[in-house]
């Protein structure tokens, strides 16, 4: 946004006149700021060092990176063959044998060597954990302890360390203990936390109706957000009584507490719900429709909004059918499909790009409306992950890092998120080599070879 | 240290005394004009772990996740969804665009630390409620406002829900069967995550500002979120290609899918690093497995073919298995398994009861119920829940006389001019119908300390 684009945008009808104006014009200033490079803007988590120790697990990970982002020194600690983190990779596709989740995750962090199973390897790691205010631990629950460098060592000399603990089960209940053992996956966590169970279409044919898993990371990266939420809790907790703690994360309950509308279902009603396919239990419509050249996602749920969708595709002839205009709940999927197929006759007519402007459009009337009564049914484009990556809007905003590395090689990765004013999280280094800081690290924190 | 080591963190995360321990954000004020998810759960977190939540919403309509309740059905009049998102806060109504309202909404921001607000990019800022204006009478304050998209940037009107932002980001095109039609990340996902990374922005923010003594602006947008945890971009610049939809295998493990047991069960199996090959191959009696060339190491694993080979291998091997033999064998072999749980599986589970991730609360007004809290369980801090989601306005005479000062005089007068409200007669609104709010102290608020917190 530029100083010339300082003309008042309608909004609503409640921002009108000058004052407006001028208002936005402050505003337009502060985000110009924003806007700018974040390279000698402070850091939020400056003098806060990191040390990763995690084995295969994406939401220690990552974790550590979401803390490295904001300006947190991460020192991971490999074996000396390296993380198995390195293999994870979609089809085993890889850049210099590092793969592509890897690569992703790397950013501003150190990487050295330091094997735990000597006593000079641990006796290392007690010296990095003195001096750290985080520990991330997602080897297995126990294993650190077991080496005499768990937290109930750690804390006697360094009692301000928030050590966190991220596994499948958590590190305490007689599960956890049980099931010690047993590694954690994405999928692993997503299934022990019940998302497949609401996911897919039971009516289609084995294997297509099994309860089906989200195809992203949705536990993993969900479990390090929340990791790094407890720590920044804990931490802040730190700053006002001195004290560290030991921080929590089950994987396999990622999913499950803090979303926490499974647990209204299983405690309201006597069965667990049923998969439904595309639709939604509270909002319809509310989901992926066919048209001319591809899909569009419309979410019109409440009443006015449908209404109004009906109105600008000329649909009025399913409004007097009783069914649509009082009971779009899905309790009942063949008949939510029937509606489906209804709304889908007339959205193969138009194209994505048609669809969005027509409603688009009619908002921008509705949204003047001195009632505003009209309803604002929502119609965008089911993009592509190629399309979304040449959007000019995600280009102005930076949200793409193209790395070029003569030694490293040449990828894209997404930018750090969201955008602060003061202390913006950023990109500084994605270099991840084997060892590579080695020297840095071991002569700075007194570590011997 | 001869104490066994989960005797040792049963201990210091004993659930039973959660309640007596402190609390995190003790002191810390929020001033949340959010609604639906994204918003609310930032909040959400924070009253979890103790700070002042003040929820504002628009008196007789609210905030509109009042009715989005599933199937349509309501419990004692209120909607469990939106009581799962909005714990412990305190419910006023104010009308934000009354002139009054918006005097009201400053005097909250400078007695509060931080400030939530979703609504359209630059909105608030028209309203004259928004960071420029909060930050000139509280310079230290910490405002993040919630988006789709963004402030700036060709598509900062652009409307958005979960569901449109899964779109607008691509993820909509990732779960599902390949040649099949995709499907949506169930249960607002594109709303708990974003929600998740602003909870991690504004603690960002208080850190800083616990050292510094600086407030600041933070745009959040919704589909950034999803776009920061997408594999895609890295995958289609190396590949030129884009990931398609895999089913329930994990491309980035193999072996990895979801199975059938013998006792009619679900399994997910994924096999992550060599070491877990070997202990899988153990278990299944075929050692040789993990010496074969297509197997034995992890990229040649992954290949498309080998993954689809070692898949078919171990689909009929979990076919011979109950469910408890795979987790027996998971837990012996060191391999990863997981049950596929179910909401009402998840709800009885005693692990999570033990854990204390579910709990099950008492509520003055709404009785027994059982609940989720945050997922992070800190030792010292533990999340509770004080009281679930209370009717609109419940709060006004508390908030508005203890935080404001204002004399019951005063309210009635904000009242009659209806800058302040409560709740319109409607479900999802109004209190219960057996609970009579004429003799609740909270809600006829006078003065002194009212103990609301158990």
């Amino acid at each position: 946004m530029t100083a010339s684009e300082k003309k008042p945008q309608v909004y609503s009808r409640h921002l009108l006149g000058n004052k407006a104006g001028e208002q936005l014009a402050r505003f337009n200033e502060l985000l110009t700021g924003m806007m700018g490079s974040t390279e000698n803007k402070p850091e939020a988590l400056s003098g806060i060092t990191v040390i990763e120790a995690t084995r295969a697990n994406f939401a220690g990970i990552t974790a550590a990176t979401l803390l490295g982002e904001y300006g947190a020194e991460v020192i991971k600690i490999e074996p000396p063959e390296g993380d198995p983190a390195r293999k994870i990779t979609p089809y085993g596709v890889n850049v210099d044998g590092v793969g592509l989740p890897f690569l992703m995750e790397s950013r501003n962090k150190s990487y050295i060597t330091l094997n735990l199973n000597t006593e000079g390897g641990q006796e290392n790691f007690r010296k990095l954990a003195d001096k750290a205010s985080v520990m991330i631990d997602a080897l297995r629950p126990g294993e650190l302890d077991s080496s005499g460098i768990g937290y109930r060592h750690l804390k006697r000399s360094n009692p301000e360390l928030v050590y966190v603990a991220i596994s499948p089960y958590g590190h305490y209940t007689s599960q956890a203990e049980k099931l010690s053992h047993i590694p954690d996956t994405d999928l692993t966590a997503q299934a022990e936390s019940g998302y497949p169970s609401i996911s897919g279409d039971p009516r289609e044919p084995e294997p297509y109706n099994y309860p089906l898993k989200a195809g992203i990371w949705a536990a993993w990266y969900m479990s390090a957000a929340l990791a790094v939420a407890g720590t920044l809790t804990a931490l802040f907790y730190r700053q006002m009584t001195g004290e560290g703690q030991m921080v929590d994360i089950a994987t396999n309950d990622a999913l499950t507490a803090w979303q926490g509308f499974q647990v209204v279902w299983g405690f309201t009603s006597e069965k667990p719900r049923d998969r439904i396919a595309g639709f939604d239990w509270c909002l319809y419509p509310y989901g992926f429709f066919k048209c001319k050249d591809g899909y569009v996602t419309v979410a019109a749920p409440l009443d006015p909004d449908f209404r109004s969708l009906l109105k600008l595709f000329k649909r009025w002839d399913l409004e007097n059918d009783w069914r649509y205009l009082f009971d779009r709940t899905v309790d009942d999927v063949d008949k939510a499909e029937e509606l489906r197929t209804e709304l889908e006759k007339t959205f193969s007519k138009f194209t994505r790009d048609e669809l969005t402007r027509k409603a688009l459009d009619f908002s921008a009337k509705a949204a003047r409306d001195p009632l505003r009564s009209k309803g604002f049914p929502i119609i965008v484009p089911t993009k592509e992950p190629n399309e979304v990556m040449r959007e000019k809007h995600w280009n102005i905003r930076n949200d793409f890092l193209e790395v070029d590395d003569p030694e490293g090689g040449k990828f894209i990765i997404p930018a750090a998120i969201p955008k602060m004013s003061e202390t913006p999280p950023r990109i500084k280094s994605t270099k991840c080599g084997i060892g590579q800081d080695n020297e840095k690290i071991y002569g700075k924190y007194g570590l011997t070879e | 240290m001869p104490e066994n080591y989960f005797s040792f963190t049963q201990q210091i995360f004993n659930p039973a005394e959660a309640g007596h321990k402190p609390e995190a954000f003790k002191g810390i004020r929020v001033l949340d004009l959010s609604r639906i998810i994204f918003g609310p759960v930032i909040s959400r977190w924070l009253a979890l772990f103790g700070a002042e939540v003040i929820k504002v919403e628009e008196p007789d309509e609210g905030d509109s996740w009042r009715l989005g309740t599933y199937w349509a059905k309501y419990r004692k009049d209120a909607n469990p969804y939106f009581q799962a998102l909005n714990p412990n806060k305190y419910f006023v109504g104010i009308d934000l665009k009354k002139e009054k309202g918006k005097e009201l909404i400053l005097e909250l921001a400078k007695k509060s630390d931080i400030v939530v607000e979703n609504f359209r990019a630059g909105l608030t800022e028209a309203w004259h409620i928004g960071y420029t204006a909060a930050s000139r009478i509280n310079p230290k304050i910490i405002y993040i406002s919630c988006s789709g998209y963004g402030q700036w940037g060709p598509l900062r009107f652009f409307p958005s829900w979960d569901l449109i932002a899964q779109s607008m980001s691509g993820v909509a095109r990732s779960t599902g069967f390949p040649g099949k039609e995709a499907y949506k990340l169930q249960d607002y996902y594109g709303d708990f995550l974003p929600g998740l990374f602003g909870v991690i922005s504004v603690l960002a923010a208080l850190n800083y500002r616990a050292k510094h003594g600086k407030g600041q602006y933070i745009d959040m947008a919704q589909a950034e979120a999803i776009m920061r945890i997408m594999p895609n971009w890295t995958y289609m610049s190396v590949t030129g290609k884009d990931l398609e939809c895999t089913g329930n295998v994990d491309p980035t493990m193999a072996p990895s899918n979801i199975f059938k047991t013998t006792d009619g069960h679900f399994v997910a199996i994924a096999i992550a690093t060599d070491e877990q090959f070997s202990g899988l191959a153990k278990a299944m009696g075929e050692p040789e497995l993990s010496r074969d060339s297509k197997f034995r190491d992890t990229l040649e694993r992954l290949k498309p073919e080998n993954a689809a080979e070692i898949n078919r291998i171990v689909e009929r091997w979990v076919r011979s298995k109950t469910e408890d033999e795979a987790l027996e064998l998971a837990e012996k072999c060191a391999f990863p398994v997981g049950k596929v749980m179910d909401d009402l599986r998840v709800v009885k589970d005693e692990w999570r009861r033990e854990r204390g991730s579910i709990v099950d609360i008492n509520d003055e007004m709404y009785g027994e119920e059982a609940a989720g809290l945050s997922a992070a369980m800190l030792e010292k801090n533990p999340a509770r829940i004080k009281w679930l989601a209370k009717p609109l306005g419940y709060h006004n005479n508390y908030v508005l006389k203890k935080l404001l000062g204002l004399s019951g005089k005063e309210i009635e007068k904000l009242r009659k001019e209806e800058v302040i409200g409560t709740w319109d007669n409607r479900v999802g609104q109004k209190p219960p119908p057996y609970y009579d709010v004429s003799k609740d102290p909270m809600f006829n608020y006078d003065e002194g300390e009212i103990n609301d917190g158990k």
